[in-house]
């Protein structure tokens, strides 16, 4: 007896798991089924015909598709970004169809053939608020009746693919155009949301979209899921890892809060956030944001264009201004060496102030907005030579620097730790980073997104006292080699940080000159007032001389 | 209300759905096409053959031989020059409507009048809800051959050569491939939809006289795949 109702079970499961694995495809049983015996919850009081919402065998218009409603006759607010190359005008062909519907503006039981509206049950008229009323404001849409051709696909830089290629259920118009029905097909829901196919790991977006570098993005390939805290990071979608939203975790084609790039919300940041706040990606970068000194991601929103120049105008940051997230992966860079994954394919400027795309070294992303931007903020410290344009700063032909674009000019710098030599160079965020981040010892992202230490550095700078082990200089330099030279070997030296006398950048070639200005010498000038009469305030690194006053300590002529 | 009132608009109603209910598949007798009650095919007391059914279209005859296959034809053909449908999303191909075609637009393009026929031509034009003008393109496409490489080709329609559909209603009926039963010479015709005679419909004035019934768009799903 048992056995026999087990197999009963067994079958009715098998029959179950059957009827769900039959694709409904006809359109009878989908939502568009706006008869009395639709499935879904706008329908009919008692029409019982389907085609007859859209379709009509006489007197139809348009006459393709035999179309049995009004054209709603309403001028839109098409789709418009920076970006993009192809305009979106007002809506043509199909895709106004089905907004003779989708606006929401015409009653749904108005059909051409009828002179009597269609009774709608529980009195709906038009299309209800929801995301199927897509209203007549298209700005927050993916564009649509746009001319999909091969100069826009060279115009997005090869972005798109060529459009002759669409051999699949993705289809174009008979006039080349994109429309509605290139995504959507009325009549099939088979995939949900009645696309074409389904959008598991993009598949429908990828379609048309062939973003550089995204083959092997973190964006596209990575398997993290959300662990359930805070906020769900993918509401519009069934996916459960990154690789299965893909796009969609940052975008989405209908109703984006950030228009132009139909992001999902409106401040740029918070599409990162959603799940770089440890509860998807594993490291919780949105907390470092909150630490006293940060790269300001929250404080614009729209400032931020996709076509600003290289050398950023304008002066704002976004995490898109230093990541790719098409292009971004967990590839590990080395020191002075390759681009950490997390920094491909972004824009930069070279150390002569061209564009680099896509940048090759770090320092070329921060040179957009560190180096020939206006409205760039004071230096920390008050210096003989004022400079705030860190490309001139680093220029290997200057008479000093820190070898960020190239190895530094001394043969000799006896206070290097391993691995360090005069050959290496350095990245920006060698000094500036989390300091809590790996570089600082800690389990922190990586990356100069905030730390609790000034100018974004990595550890404790002094700036009115000796240095401590863990200063930031000592990082590199040797603090017992340091102290043990001349003339840090003099503690009253090292009181006012390695500051007062070096400019830890760099003195640009037009400013300094090598006798004065080797070795990172740029003196703060509130440490250090002029001596003599005439005044005098430099260093000879030459003769090994000083001559300034050093709170009130006069080195006037004093060796080294 | 008094009885009498009562039991006359009781009488009347059941009359009429008696009325509508005779209409049934299988005759023309009471169909939109029995022209019989119309002063324009000799109803008019006293006239000679008063009544008939079948003359505004058909004759015995001395009938128009110019279109093909033309079933003793009667009443005067339109010589309107038509639009014929397209569609950039259709794979069918319209080049010219079929014979019988042209005999329905003979009265349904609104170029003729309904009572031109035996060589009289007269003044009665078709209603406007009967009126398909001249511009075919508003209209389903007719006069394109619907065979199994369109249904490959379009993905979306019914293999018309196997098929089945099931046409007429009540006793009168009949079940075959779309082809058997909807297609002429395997082409799509106005009658592919419509009977004329009312042989094979759904029945009932208003009806349109179409073959499948509307009810859940039972008509349009014969052969559309949705």
């Amino acid at each position: 007896m048992m056995k026999t109702i087990r197999v009963l079970v067994s079958c009715t499961a098998i029959l179950v798991w059957m009827a769900m694995g039959v694709c409904r495809a006809d359109v009878a049983s989908t939502k568009h089924n706006l008869s009395v015996n639709g499935p879904g919850g706008i329908k009919a009081t008692v029409e019982s015909q389907i085609c007859v919402f859209c379709h009509a065998p006489h007197n139809s218009s348009p006459s393709a598709p035999l179309w049995n409603r009004r054209s709603p006759g309403n001028t839109y607010t098409p789709y418009t970004s920076s970006t993009a190359k192809a305009i979106a005008g007002q809506p043509t062909g199909a895709s106004l169809t089905c907004l003779s519907c989708h606006d929401g503006t015409i009653a749904l039981g108005e059909l051409l053939s009828r002179t009597v509206k269609v009774p709608m049950a529980g009195g709906a008229i038009t299309m209800p608020a929801g995301n199927s009323n897509i209203g007549t404001d298209l700005s927050d849409d993916h564009p649509v009746s746009i001319a999909y051709t091969a100069a826009l696909v060279a115009a997005r830089n090869g972005e798109l693919v060529d459009p002759s290629t669409l051999a699949g259920k993705v289809k174009l118009d008979k006039q080349g155009q994109l429309q509605c029905t290139s995504c959507h097909d009325a009549h099939d829901n088979t995939n949900g949301k009645f696309l074409v196919i389904p959008n598991t790991a993009s598949a429908l977006c990828v379609s048309c979209h062939a973003k550089s570098g995204w083959s092997g993005s973190d964006h596209k390939l990575s398997v993290a899921t959300w662990n359930g805290v805070g906020t769900a990071p993918w509401p519009h979608t069934s996916g459960t890892t990154v690789a299965a939203n893909a796009c969609e975790s940052c975008h989405r084609p209908h109703s984006a809060g950030g228009r132009k790039s139909l992001l999902n919300v409106l401040a740029e940041e918070g599409n990162c956030f959603t799940c770089h706040n440890g509860n998807v990606a594993a490291k919780n970068v949105q907390a470092e944001f909150n630490k006293i000194s940060t790269h300001p991601v929250a404080v614009t929103t729209g400032v931020h264009d996709m076509t600003e120049p290289a050398t950023i105008q304008s002066r704002h940051v976004e995490c898109d201004d230093c990541h790719n997230p098409h292009a971004a992966n967990h590839t590990v860079g080395t020191a002075g060496g390759s681009l950490a994954g997390a920094l491909a394919g972004v824009r930069g400027v070279s150390i002569s102030g061209t564009e680099v795309k896509p940048s090759t070294a770090e320092y070329q992303i921060c040179f957009r907005c560190h180096a020939d931007s206006t409205g760039k903020p004071a230096p920390y410290t008050n210096r003989q030579f004022v400079q705030t344009n860190t490309r001139l700063e680093f220029d290997p032909v200057n008479p000093s620097f820190h070898p960020v674009a190239g190895p530094g000019r001394s043969a000799k710098v006896p206070s290097l730790i391993a691995p360090w030599t005069v050959l290496s160079r350095v990245d920006c965020s060698d000094c500036h980073n989390n300091n809590a981040g790996l570089g600082a010892g800690g389990t922190g992202p990586n990356g100069p997104h905030g730390s609790t230490n000034i100018a974004l550095l990595e550890r404790p700078h002094a700036l009115t006292s000796t240095p401590t082990a863990g200063d930031i200089c000592y990082k590199c330099h040797s603090q017992s080699v340091v102290t043990k030279e001349a003339p840090h070997n003099r503690s009253a030296h090292l009181r006012y940080g390695c500051k007062a006398c070096h400019d830890p950048h760099g003195i640009s070639a037009t400013q300094g000159n090598t006798i004065n200005n080797s070795r990172l010498i740029n003196l703060d000038t509130d440490d250090n007032k002029p001596v003599g009469n005439p005044p005098k305030l430099y260093v000879d690194t030459v003769a090994r001389k000083c001559y300034l006053s050093c709170h009130g300590q006069s080195h006037n002529g004093d060796s080294y | 209300m008094n009885l009498k009132r009562l039991l006359l608009q009781v009488t009347t109603a059941v009359g009429l759905i008696a009325a509508i209910g005779q209409v049934v598949a299988g005759t023309i007798t009471g169909s939109a096409h029995d022209f019989s009650t119309q002063a324009w095919t000799g109803a008019t007391a006293g006239a000679p053959n008063g009544g008939r059914i079948c003359i505004a279209c058909h004759t015995p005859h001395r009938s128009d031989t110019s279109v093909t296959d033309a079933p003793l034809w009667n009443h005067k053909l339109s010589t309107a020059s038509y639009t014929l449908y397209s569609s950039p999303t259709m794979d069918a191909s319209v080049t010219a409507l079929g014979g019988n075609s042209k005999l329905c637009l003979s009265c349904h393009d609104g170029t003729v009048a309904v009572n031109s026929f035996g060589g009289v031509t007269g003044t009665t034009m078709i209603s406007a809800a009967n009126n398909i003008g001249t511009n075919l393109k508003a209209s389903h496409p007719i006069g394109f051959t619907y065979d199994s490489a369109l249904a490959t080709k379009d993905g979306s329609l019914f293999d018309p050569a196997s098929k089945q559909v099931t046409i007429g209603s009540g006793t009168q009926t009949r079940t075959g491939t779309l082809t058997a039963t909807l297609l002429f010479g395997g082409k799509m015709e106005c009658d592919s939809c419509h009977d004329v005679h009312n042989t094979f419909t759904v029945g009932g004035l208003g009806s349109g006289l179409v073959k499948v019934d509307p009810a859940g768009s039972k008509i349009c799903l014969a052969c559309h795949n949705k």
